[in-house]
């Protein structure tokens, strides 16, 4: 009787997060690799923006219709926006209390915010790492 | 050289902020509201100022007795068998009454001076607070500049209000202040004299007082409508927790030191008052030609007198001077480069007023289009108001308004690269 071949594990699917992160809340521009990729967890690639209000909610309709897992926006501080209230619009905007919102049919689930200071990387990453989890099974 | 300053003094603030954020969350951390409580405990003077308004007598021989009828009966304790205590607990002989005193006087007007004391420290940290994180320069001169100017007449307002209480020191001061502005060349008697109200000092003296502390204020009203219009949706509260937090700070302090007069004769009597007159207490009333020894200075209202007695008049003059200068030239340098500013595409722009109303500094109107438009109105970026946040970006649904250094094509050009090497 020939063995029967072993049981390799089916490799892990690699995920793929977008976040759009303001660059005076985290200190993004220290933790990006080449490929704009997080060099502490390359899964989740980056697009910096002076504001987090300047995120489109179809944006990251975009990255979701696209093949994204999840999406996230990061800006300042919550009340400490270097602009004074672009963390305030994106995260009323997500949350359906401003316009332009997000499509109903969007899975808000696979949609974060985080609100850090740019001596949080910490925080945020660990933040980001819950989020991610999640997300796994959705 | 300078930029790196700002960013050093940015680094040292965020870090004392984030271990101030363990203790009370990011949403109740009083630094985040460090621009709302100069006007919150604004409020508490306005209110208590009202109620001592009604009682204060602003002439040369009532107006000390006028205060001090306010402030005779600093009593809100009663012992267990229902005698009054004053708060160090000597006992009140006379009881609460109209005749000798107001019920709970002593506790408004000391909510007053701990409230001047409290919106003097808070704009001063909001001050700090603004430039560490270089938010006063370029499209945010207007606020810092009359921000500046706030700062300015708090200090006068609070000066005059030590005048009007009308004891000793209140007599030093006004001596101290009509020599500073005499020093002025040209036109310096003449200020000495409208300051005072005339050649000498009389009852039209303290009108006068009362109507620098009282216009003065009102004028502070106006100062700060010129502070916030440029700001949209401006906070002009602080959370709930830092409310009461700061409600409890003022009313507890002016219920353990509340504002009385001490005379001499009664820290002979009562030893234990001494310390109240080192805190917050008023001398005994003024006498003309009387200059107190010692001038009792306060930190945040009198250091300008500390300051003429250790240097003289001119220099006082030439130091202040010097340093409004500095604050109001502040926002004017390093300039930045600005080369980002908001542009409207116009024809795609539908007049829908979403980047108007949102728009953090007030940048953006909306103006009439031409007749026979297809929309009504366009929204028109004002250059020098725009911060190039990209506020207005995110608000429109209709690509109609692009930075055009970070536009919304390049941005979901990139997210599209950016997924497609991901899934790689």
């Amino acid at each position: 009787m020939s063995e029967l071949p072993p049981i390799v594990p089916a490799e892990k699917k690699r995920r793929v997060i977008v976040g759009f992160v303001c660059e005076r809340s985290i200190p993004i521009h220290d933790m990006l690799d080449a490929h704009k990729a997080l060099t502490d967890d390359p899964e989740t690639k980056i697009i910096i923006l002076p504001c987090s209000g300047m995120v489109k909610p179809t944006q990251m309709e975009l990255a979701l219709a696209n093949g994204a897992d999840a999406t996230f926006v990061c800006g300042c501080a919550m009340n400490d926006c270097h602009y004074r209230t672009g963390n305030i619009m994106i995260r009323e905007r997500l949350e359906g209390q401003r316009n332009p919102k997000l499509r109903k049919s969007t899975d808000k689930r696979k949609v974060g915010m985080f609100f850090f200071t740019m001596k949080d990387k910490r925080p945020f990453l660990e933040a980001l790492a819950q989020f991610k989890a999640s997300t796994e099974n959705l | 050289m300078y930029k790196k300053f700002l960013q050093l003094t940015k680094n040292l603030t965020v870090s004392l902020e984030k271990g101030l954020n363990f203790l009370t969350t990011q949403e109740n951390n009083p630094l985040y509201f460090h621009g709302a409580l100069p006007l919150y405990t604004f409020w508490f003077l306005i209110f208590s100022g009202i109620m001592l308004w009604m009682y204060y007598i602003p002439t040369l021989d009532r107006a000390w007795t006028s205060v001090n009828y306010i402030t005779s009966l600093p009593v809100f304790l009663k012992d267990a068998h229902g005698q009054l205590l004053l708060k160090n607990g000597i006992p009140v002989v006379n009881a609460i009454s109209p005749a000798t005193g107001i019920p709970y006087g002593a506790v408004v007007r000391g909510i007053h001076r701990w409230g001047a004391a409290a919106m003097m420290i808070t704009t001063i940290l909001h001050m700090l607070r603004v430039y560490f994180t270089d938010r006063h320069r370029s499209w945010r001169w207007l606020p810092w500049v009359s921000g500046v100017m706030l700062l300015m007449f708090v200090l006068f307002v609070g000066i005059t209000g030590y005048l009007l209480v009308w004891d000793a020191r209140a007599y030093s001061l006004v001596v101290s202040t009509q020599a500073w502005l005499a020093a002025v060349p040209l036109i310096g008697q003449w200020l000495s004299t409208f300051f005072i109200g005339g050649d000498a000092i009389r009852d039209f003296t303290l009108t006068r007082f009362f109507f620098f502390h009282i216009g003065g204020a009102t004028f502070i009203f106006w100062l700060i409508w010129m502070h916030f219009i440029r700001l949209n949706e401006p906070v002009v509260t602080p959370s709930r927790a830092v409310n009461f937090l700061t409600l409890g700070f003022i009313l507890v302090a002016a219920g353990v030191y509340p504002a009385v007069n001490v005379t001499n004769e009664l820290i002979a009597q009562h030893p234990v008052l001494a310390v109240d007159k080192a805190f917050i207490a008023s001398d005994a009333p003024a006498q003309i030609g009387n200059l107190v020894a010692v001038i009792r200075y306060d930190a945040w209202y009198l250091f300008p007198y500390y300051l003429m007695e250790k240097v003289g008049v001119n220099w006082t003059w030439i130091i202040l001077g010097f340093a409004a200068i500095l604050l109001l030239v502040a926002p004017f340098y390093p300039k930045d480069r600005r080369d980002n500013i908001a542009e409207v595409i116009e024809a795609k722009c539908t007049g829908c007023t979403f980047c108007s109303l949102d728009c953090p500094f007030e940048a953006i109107t909306m103006q009439e289009r031409a007749p026979g438009s297809k929309f009504k109105l366009i929204a028109v970026v004002f250059a020098p108001r725009c911060s190039e946040c990209g506020i207005c970006v995110g608000a429109c649904p209709f690509q109609a308004i692009e930075l055009p250094n970070t536009h919304s094509k390049t941005i979901e050009a990139d997210v599209l690269a950016l997924l497609k090497t991901g899934a790689q």
